[in-house]
C-alpha cells in the first residue's frame, strides 16, 4: 500500500515537473492594490513577450515598501509616494529605493447610484470624514445617515487621500467602516444605499456613481491636467537604479502598447 | 423520576436531535447547492462564437474550417448592424449642432453597448486587453448585455427628500424619427444569430492557465498550487508529527515538561492561522531565508507547522489505540522496544494516523491566511517542479479570495470564482474521501 502511495506521488512529481518550465529569473511585484490591474496586465504581457516570469502579489502599498526593505520583491508598486520614514529604514538595510511613476489616477468619490447627490466641495468631503456632517440632508441629500466608508490603514489610497482631501494628522471618524481593497468598496458602495467611498479611477463602473468634487468630475482630460482635486501618480519602486529585464518592465509605461493597456484599464497616462 | 417525564424528556431530546440534523442538512444545502449549480456553470454553459473565437485564437484549440463559417455566417447579421452604425453616423453629421450634441452622447452609449455585446466594431484599433478583444462568450452575459443596449438606466430623484428610483427607458424611444431606431429591434431578434449560442463543455476550464486576469481560460495553476502546498506540508508534517507522537506516548517521561509540551501542542492546534501566516513570514522568510521572496517551499512549511499539532494529536491518540497485548507479544518474544514501535505498533497504528494526516492535508489546502503573505500570489504561470524553492505561486484558497474583493471587475466574472470555490471544495472532498477508502483498505489487510 506504502509503495503504491509512494509511486502515485512520484508519478504526480513527474507529470508536473514535465508539464512546467523552469524559470531563468522572476520579477516579483508586491503592495498596492489600485496598481493591480496594470501590474497584472504588464505582467501578463511581460511574460508573454521576453518569457521572464512575472508574479503580482496586491496586499497595499504599505506591503510593497516593507517587501522592497527587506528585499522580498523586485518592483514595489506604491499608489502613494514613499514616506520618509519608509525611506530611512530602508537605506538602513542599504536599500535605495527609486521611484517611477506608472500613470496617474484620479481618486474618484463614490456614492451608489441613488443617491440624488451629484456634486459635493472638497470642505464638505473633508467634514463627511472627520464626522461633522453625518446626515445627506446637510449637503443637499435626503434625510439618511452617512454610511462612511475607508480604506485599511496599510493602503496608499487611504494615505493619497487624508493628504489631498481632509490634510495631514487629521483623524477620520471612528465610526466609518473600513474596507481593505478598491474592489470591496465598490461592491459595499453598490449595495448601501446611503454609503460614501473613494476608488481609484480604473475600479470605477456603473455599479457606483462617481460624484463631481468642487463641481469636477474625474475624467482623462482633468486628471491630466489637474483641475481634478484629488488625483496622484502610481508609482513603481525599485531598489536602486533598475537594469536589465526589471528596466524594460518599469519602462513600459512609456512604449505605445504599455500606454494603450493603461488606458483601456481605465487609468491615465503621464 | 416518574416515567411519564422520563418519556416526556426522551422524546424531547429526540426531537431536539432530529431538529438539529435538519437544520445542519438546511445550512449545508444552501452553501453546497449555489456553489454546484454556479461552479458547474464554469465548465458546462452556453457559449457563443465568441468563446468559441477566443479559444482558437488564444488556445489554438478548435476547428477552423467550422469557425470560420460560423464567423462567416455571423458576420452576415452583424454586418447590417455595422452598417446601421454608420448610417448614423453619417446622419448625425448633417445634422444642426444642438441636436449633433444630443445624439452624439446617446449615440457613443449605444457603440460601447454594441462593443460590449459583440466585440470591437470594424474600423476599431485592436484593444491591447484580451478582455477587449471579443464580444460576450457567455450566453446569459450576453443578455445582459442585451438589455443594457435596449434599455437605459435612469434614477428618478424627483423627490429630494428620498434616495432615487431606478426605471429604464427604452433607447429606441430616444432615436425616434433617426435611421438608428431599426437597430434596437433588430438586434433584439437576430442576436442569437449573431452570436450563435451553443451548448459548450469547457474542460480547459481546469487545465488551462487564465488569460488576462481570469477573464478568460482557466485555473490550471491554482489548482496546481493547492497541491504542491498541501502536499509539500504534509511532506514536512507528517514524518515530523509521527516521531513526535512516538515519543510522546512512548517515551517520554511522564512529569512536568512532558505535561507543558503536550499543553503547548494543543493550545498550538487553537492558534489562528493569520498568526502562522505572519510568523511564516518572519521566521522563514526574513529570517531563516529559506527563499528570498515569497515561495512554495515557505508557503509549504508554514502550512506544515500549522498542521503539525492536529497530525500529533491523531497520531498519539492512534498509537494509544493500539491494544496492550500486542506490545506485550512483541516484548515477549524477545523483541527490543524500537524494533517493537516500528514492526507492530506503528503499522497498527496506521489507519489512525493516516486519517488524522489526510484531514489535515483537506485543512491545508483550504487555509488562506498562512499563504496570504508566504506563497500566493494574485497572478503566475503554473511552475514547475524545480521552482518550488524559488518561485510562489497561484492557490485556490487565494485567488477565491481575491477574484471576490480586490479583482477590478469582479462582478464579470462571478462563474470563474464560483468555479474555484468548486474545485476546492472538490478536492478537499476528494482527500477526505480518499482517506476513508485508504482507512478501509489498510483496517481490512490488518485484520487479516
Amino acid at each position: 500500500m506504502i509503495k503504491k502511495i509512494l509511486l502515485f506521488v512520484t508519478l504526480l512529481a513527474l507529470t508536473v515537473t514535465a508539464t512546467g518550465i523552469a524559470a531563468v529569473n522572476t520579477i516579483v511585484l508586491d503592495g498596492s492594490t489600485t496598481v493591480g490591474p496594470v501590474a497584472k496586465t504588464f505582467a501578463a504581457y511581460f511574460s508573454k513577450k521576453y518569457g521572464i516570469r512575472v508574479t503580482v502579489s496586491e496586499s497595499g502599498s504599505g506591503n510593497g515598501a516593507k517587501s522592497l526593505i527587506n528585499g522580498s520583491c523586485t518592483i514595489a508598486t506604491m499608489s502613494r509616494a514613499m514616506k520618509d520614514a519608509e525611506i530611512a529604514a530602508a537605506r538602513k538595510k542599504g536599500v535605495n529605493p527609486v521611484a517611477s511613476v506608472v500613470a496617474l489616477d484620479g481618486l474618484a468619490m463614490v456614492v451608489h447610484p441613488a443617491n440624488p447627490v451629484r456634486s459635493l466641495t472638497k470642505a464638505q468631503i473633508s467634514s463627511i470624514y472627520r464626522g461633522t456632517i453625518t446626515n445627506w440632508r446637510e449637503v443637499g441629500g435626503p434625510n439618511t445617515r452617512i454610511v462612511v466608508i475607508q480604506r485599511e490603514s496599510n493602503s496608499g489610497t487611504e494615505e493619497s487621500f487624508k493628504d489631498l482631501v481632509i490634510g495631514k494628522g487629521v483623524q477620520i471618524t471612528g465610526s466609518a467602516e473600513t474596507q481593505s481593497s478598491n474592489g470591496s468598496v465598490k461592491s459595499r458602495v453598490s449595495t448601501t444605499l446611503s454609503a460614501i467611498g473613494f476608488l481609484g479611477h480604473g475600479f470605477v463602473d456603473g455599479s457606483v456613481k462617481v460624484i463631481a468634487v468642487n463641481g469636477i468630475l474625474p475624467t482623462v482630460a482633468t486628471v491630466k491636467n489637474g483641475s481634478y482635486p484629488v488625483s496622484r501618480p502610481l508609482y513603481f519602486y525599485t531598489n536602486g537604479q533598475p537594469s536589465g529585464p526589471v528596466k524594460q518592465f518599469i519602462d513600459l509605461p512609456k512604449t505605445v502598447e504599455g500606454k494603450r493597456m493603461i488606458t483601456e484599464l481605465g487609468f491615465i497616462n503621464r | 423520576m416518574n416515567i411519564g417525564t422520563r418519556k416526556i424528556l426522551d422524546r424531547s431530546f429526540t426531537a431536539v436531535g432530529i431538529g438539529s440534523i435538519i437544520v445542519m442538512a438546511l445550512a449545508l444545502m444552501f452553501v453546497v447547492v449555489p456553489i454546484v449549480t454556479n461552479g458547474i456553470g464554469a465548465v458546462f454553459f452556453t457559449g457563443t462564437v465568441e468563446h468559441r473565437k477566443m479559444l482558437f485564437n488564444e488556445f489554438k484549440r478548435g476547428d477552423s474550417q467550422g469557425l470560420s463559417s460560423e464567423v462567416a455566417s455571423s458576420d452576415r447579421y452583424r454586418s447590417k448592424v455595422y452598417d446601421m452604425l454608420t448610417g448614423f453616423e453619417a446622419e448625425l453629421e448633417t445634422m444642426a449642432p444642438e441636436k449633433k450634441k444630443e445624439y452624439k452622447e446617446k449615440y457613443a452609449q449605444v457603440r460601447s453597448a454594441v462593443q460590449a455585446l459583440l466585440g470591437p466594431l470594424p474600423g476599431d484599433s485592436t484593444p491591447m486587453l484580451t478582455r477587449f478583444k471579443y464580444g460576450q462568450t457567455r450566453w446569459e452575459k450576453a443578455e445582459e448585455k442585451l438589455h443594457d443596449l435596449l434599455y437605459e438606466s435612469k434614477w428618478d430623484n424627483s423627490n429630494p427628500n428620498v434616495m432615487s428610483k431606478e426605471y429604464f427607458v427604452s433607447r429606441a424611444i430616444g432615436f425616434e424619427g433617426t435611421s438608428l431606431v431599426k437597430l434596437f429591434p433588430y438586434v433584439k431578434d437576430n442576436l442569437e444569430k449573431m452570436l450563435l449560442p451553443d451548448f459548450t463543455v469547457y474542460w480547459g476550464f481546469i487545465t488551462d492557465s487564465s488569460v488576462d486576469s481570469h477573464f478568460f481560460g482557466g485555473i490550471w495553476p491554482e489548482i496546481q498550487g493547492t497541491f504542491f502546498l498541501a502536499i509539500g506540508a504534509m511532506l514536512f508534517a507528517f514524518p515530523l508529527g509521527v516521531v513526535a507522537a512516538v515519543y510522546f506516548t512512548e517515551y517520554a517521561k511522564p512529569g512536568f515538561l512532558n505535561s507543558m509540551l503536550r499543553s503547548a501542542n494543543s493550545t498550538l492546534a487553537g492558534v489562528p492561522s493569520i498568526v502562522f501566516g505572519m510568523f511564516g513570514l518572519a521566521f522563514f522568510i526574513n529570517t531563516m531565508k529559506v527563499s528570498e521572496s515569497k515561495s512554495v517551499i515557505a508557503g509549504a512549511l508554514t502550512l506544515a507547522i500549522m498542521i503539525l499539532p492536529t497530525i500529533i494529536r491523531a497520531a498519539e491518540e492512534a498509537i494509544l489505540a493500539v491494544p496492550k497485548t500486542y506490545r506485550e507479544a512483541s516484548l515477549s518474544l524477545g523483541s527490543t522496544k524500537w524494533n517493537t514501535i516500528a514492526t507492530v505498533i506503528l503499522p497498527a497504528a496506521l489507519p489512525g494516523i493516516l486519517t488524522g494526516a489526510v484531514i489535515s492535508l483537506g485543512r491545508a489546502a483550504g487555509e488562506t491566511a498562512p499563504i496570504i503573505f508566504t506563497a500566493a500570489v494574485s497572478v503566475g504561470s503554473a511552475i514547475g517542479l524545480a521552482d518550488v524553492f524559488s518561485s510562489p505561486t497561484p492557490a485556490l484558497s487565494w485567488n477565491i479570495y481575491n477574484l471576490a474583493s480586490e479583482h477590478e471587475a469582479a462582478s464579470q466574472i462571478r462563474h470563474v470564482q464560483y468555479g474555484m470555490v468548486l474545485a476546492l471544495v472538490s478536492i478537499v472532498l476528494l482527500l477526505n474521501l480518499s482517506a476513508i477508502v485508504l482507512r478501509a483498505r489498510i483496517s481490512k489487510k490488518l485484520k487479516g
